[in-house]
């Protein structure tokens, strides 16, 4: 009847942890992420990068140069933003893996603003960060509408949504917002006054602030404020909530809007900070990105911008040996795989105590 | 002379020191079908779940077939022709009938096999006057056929001992009669069918014998024939002691539900035109047995499950459309039959859970944010005011006893002044202490002038707690006493012989 809490295999014996302390559960996070980095420096090593240049490439060349640190700081506001994006999303167990669709969707309502000159100038590029959080929230609404109406799995939904978001970007880049100036298809470039001001380090511009801040309100409503409340109690049981008296499917509605607004933000920073115009590149990658981000910050937004200044760091690094060495940019992709599944392997060691027999 | 198919002797078992079995004692022949009665924890399927090799008994003896065995686990009862079908059936939904029987029956090789076990499939249903097909998948047929997929494994796989654990409980009234006569025809054959129930009407129309259990222990075994459902019901509910006192008067109608019908998720309707009305300083306790439209009947009142038709009303106001956070608003709390669905986040904290009804109210701050010093001192004078020992505000709830956990559902539910409560099985699975600690919130919410609504399967405490007793059998109530309430009269109405 009762429950075995022991559990021996060979001459392991495993035991059932009742709870653990904060500090070894981030000691145990710590050192699967060390371990991910080892199991990366040897990747890096089998690829034919000499052992003793992979400290100097990737950690003072990317974090402890002007340039590099710009770069990274750069790269940093849009990944804080996807982060947060899939973090608040998941908070209430909405699958949101279409983060990369919701950008896009959030660089086309910013480069609505130029094709189609809305407002006066000045006021133009406050129109465009609207445009861009109603681009992102818009093509959230479907599979949120579609989950809570009709029950619609919302992975299936939002996934496929971002096929839909990509080919939209193509047949307008092909045919009515094309620049028949450029080299490759993209839209005319933004004037001066539809950019983002820079601040006078590399590329960066005021969009970090923007993430900074958004990251900050998000902390804020997810960990103070009653709707926060709710998005953990809807979170960690829906059923429970909906007894308790909490409204369970506007407070999803809510959390997903906001998801969809933090997402479109991100392609708006990078269509009016970055590009200065809307490409067909403006989105590929930061939708996975986003996903790995909340997961190994636990979906907390805090964490999200420590982890996403990580991965931004790991970008950077990426596209220097990308350049340098040959490498195909899949390596990136690897070693952010190889550090999730140790992340996600450590859980083991959270719930379970493993004792050597002798 | 034959031999008795089984003879268990003096079966002792216990669990973390609660006994369940108490020298349970069994016997059953070839060719009967032999009726084990009993209350929900009474011991019948601890008994079966020894025989079947599931349970190791502490200390008794075993004889099938006038040999005596040990029985070392499931496959060593499986090899000695013991079967069981259980209340939850073991199936794997996505397979085939076919696939799921040679589960249970390996064969050598695969295709081999699964023609083989087609050909005893359809050899058996039709011996038995079953139509079910060897290729059909699991989640496509009806629980009834699943029901009879689950015999013909067992059958197949050579039992002649066949133990079922409640059949009738899933099953329509149509399919139950179907499934007693497909019983009768097996005894027939010469098996030795055992058939768990607490449905009398069931053991005097198709058993040969009735054993009674009560507490663990083997009131007796009688003929069928020679009995009545008088005598099973007192030898299954005893004779304690009834309580006397004055029943609490209670003041004016508070909660009142009048021709309340809903379903279940699959669509059966398990309350069927239930009406009745608890008063200011009154406990209802609603007694039955489990499955007759209490869980359906709590989830409504809860405003989790909408009801198809009937009246809800909370002083005089219908409030049978409302959001739950509308009734709470209006003072109706829950204190839920699984705290770990609609009670409490396992994952969240002690505070968090504490405050998850009232945020909001400004008891917790603002209408925009959480005041963290707020939960925090109103948590802690909770856990103090309500005793529970060794949890802080910051404790994950997961790591609480079934006791702390269920005072701290009681310490939000009962907080500020309730006007009705409904509390399904409040009690159950918690130890004497905690038990008691329950009982004694819900009497001083009684005595605040709540109207306190108990559903409950455990007799004991329907009689304990109760000023009016009302007793649920298909979803609707069959019978009202006021106190001091009888036993055997609440026992009979229970179980469907008013």
């Amino acid at each position: 009847m009762r429950a075995s809490t022991a559990i021996s295999v060979g001459r392991v014996n495993l035991e059932v942890r009742q709870g653990i302390a904060l500090w070894l559960h981030g000691l145990i996070v710590l050192a699967s992420i060390v371990v991910g980095l080892g199991i990366s420096v040897l990747l890096l090593v089998i690829s034919g990068i000499d052992v003793s240049n992979v400290f100097e490439e990737f950690i003072v060349l990317t974090f402890f140069d002007s340039a590099g640190l710009a770069d990274v700081l750069l790269e940093w506001a849009p990944l804080i933003l996807v982060g947060l994006s899939a973090a608040v999303a998941f908070r209430v167990q909405f699958w949101n893996i279409g983060i990369e669709g919701q950008f896009v969707w959030g660089a086309i309502g910013t480069t609505v603003v130029m094709i189609y000159d809305i407002g006066p100038a000045w006021a133009q590029i406050y129109l465009m960060f609207l445009g861009g959080i109603i681009g992102g929230m818009a093509w959230i609404a479907v599979p949120a509408v579609l989950r809570l109406r009709l029950g619609v799995n919302e992975i299936i939904s939002t996934l496929l949504l971002n096929y839909v978001a990509a080919l939209f970007v193509l047949n307008q880049l092909f045919g009515a917002w094309q620049d028949p100036a450029a080299v490759y298809y993209k839209t005319a470039q933004f004037a001066d006054h539809q950019r983002l001001p820079q601040i006078g380090w590399g590329q960066i511009h005021v969009g970090l602030f923007i993430a900074l801040a958004a990251a900050a309100l998000v902390w804020l409503v997810t960990e103070r404020s009653r709707f926060g409340a709710y998005m953990k109690l809807v979170g960690s049981n829906p059923r429970m909530a909906l007894a308790s008296g909490i409204p369970v499917a506007l407070t999803v509605l809510a959390a997903v809007m906001l998801s969809g607004a933090l997402s479109g933000l991100g392609g708006y920073l990078v269509a009016s900070g970055q590009e200065y115009a809307l490409t067909i590149y403006v989105a590929i990658g930061y939708g996975f990105s986003g996903i790995v981000i909340a997961f190994l910050s636990r979906n907390n937004p805090a964490a999200v911008v420590v982890v996403s200044f990580l991965m931004a760091g790991l970008y950077v690094a990426g596209e220097s040996i990308q350049v340098f060495y040959g490498l195909p940019e899949a390596l990136i992709g690897l070693i952010q795989a190889i550090i999730v599944i140790c992340v996600v392997g450590s859980d083991f060691f959270v719930r379970y105590r493993v004792r050597w027999m002798r | 002379m034959q031999a008795s198919a089984l003879q268990m002797t003096d079966i002792v078992k216990a669990f973390d020191g609660r006994v369940a079995l108490d020298n349970a004692v069994f016997a059953a022949e070839w060719g009967e079908v032999h009726g084990l009665l009993g209350e929900n924890g009474a011991g019948k399927t601890s008994l079966m779940n020894v025989l079947c090799g599931l349970y190791r008994p502490d200390a008794g003896r075993m004889a099938i077939d006038g040999t005596e065995h040990r029985i070392e686990g499931p496959g060593h009862a499986r090899a000695l022709g013991i079967g069981m079908v259980h209340q939850h059936f073991k199936l794997v939904q996505p397979f085939t009938v076919a696939e799921n029987v040679m589960l249970a029956n390996p064969q050598a090789s695969w295709r081999k096999g699964i023609a083989a076990v087609s050909d005893g499939i359809a050899r058996l249903s039709q011996e038995l006057g079953f139509e079910i097909d060897p290729a059909a998948r699991i989640d496509r047929i009806s629980v009834a056929e699943q029901q009879r997929v689950e015999i013909i494994k067992v059958l197949l796989g050579g039992a002649r001992l066949l133990i079922l654990d409640e059949p009738t409980s899933v099953l329509t009234d149509d399919e139950a009669e179907r499934l007693l006569q497909t019983i009768r025809v097996l005894a027939r054959r010469g098996t030795c069918v055992i058939l768990i129930t607490h449905k009398l009407r069931e053991v005097l129309a198709h058993a040969d014998r009735v054993t009674v259990m009560r507490g663990g222990r083997t009131v007796a075994t009688v003929a069928a024939a020679g009995t009545s459902a008088t005598d099973l019901a007192r030898m299954m509910v005893g004779d304690a002691p009834v309580d006397d006192t004055e029943p609490g008067r209670g003041g004016p109608v508070r909660l009142e539900i009048a021709g309340l019908t809903a379903r279940r998720e699959d669509g059966a309707s398990t309350v069927r035109d239930l009406t009745l009305a608890v008063r200011s300083g009154q406990i209802y306790g609603l007694a039955g047995v489990g499955g007759n439209g209490q869980t359906e009947l709590a989830e409504v009142l809860m405003g989790v499950r909408a009801p198809d038709q009937g009246r809800i009303a909370l002083d005089g106001t219908d409030i049978a459309a409302l959001h739950p956070k509308q009734r709470r608003a209006l003072g109706v709390r829950n204190v839920p039959a699984d705290r770990t669905t609609y009670g409490l986040a396992q994952e969240l904290s002690v505070g968090d859970n504490y405050a998850a009804t009232r945020l909001g109210s400004g008891t917790f701050g603002s209408a925009a944010w959480v005041s963290r010093r707020a939960v925090g001192k109103r948590t802690a004078a909770a856990l103090e005011a309500f005793d529970i020992l060794g949890a802080r505000v910051d404790t994950s709830v997961r790591l609480l006893s079934g006791g702390n956990a269920q005072k701290l559902v009681l310490a939000r539910e009962l907080d500020g002044r309730p006007v009705a409560i409904v509390a399904h099985s409040p009690t159950h699975g918690l130890d004497v202490r905690a038990c008691a600690a329950v009982h004694d919130h819900l009497r001083a919410a009684r005595e605040a002038g709540a109207a306190v609504l108990l559903i409950s399967e455990d007799l004991d405490e329907i009689l304990n707690l109760s000023d009016v007793v009302g007793v649920i059998n298909r979803g609707a109530i069959v019978g009202e006493l006021a106190r001091p309430v009888s036993r055997q009269k609440v026992g009979e109405l229970m179980l469907g012989h008013a």
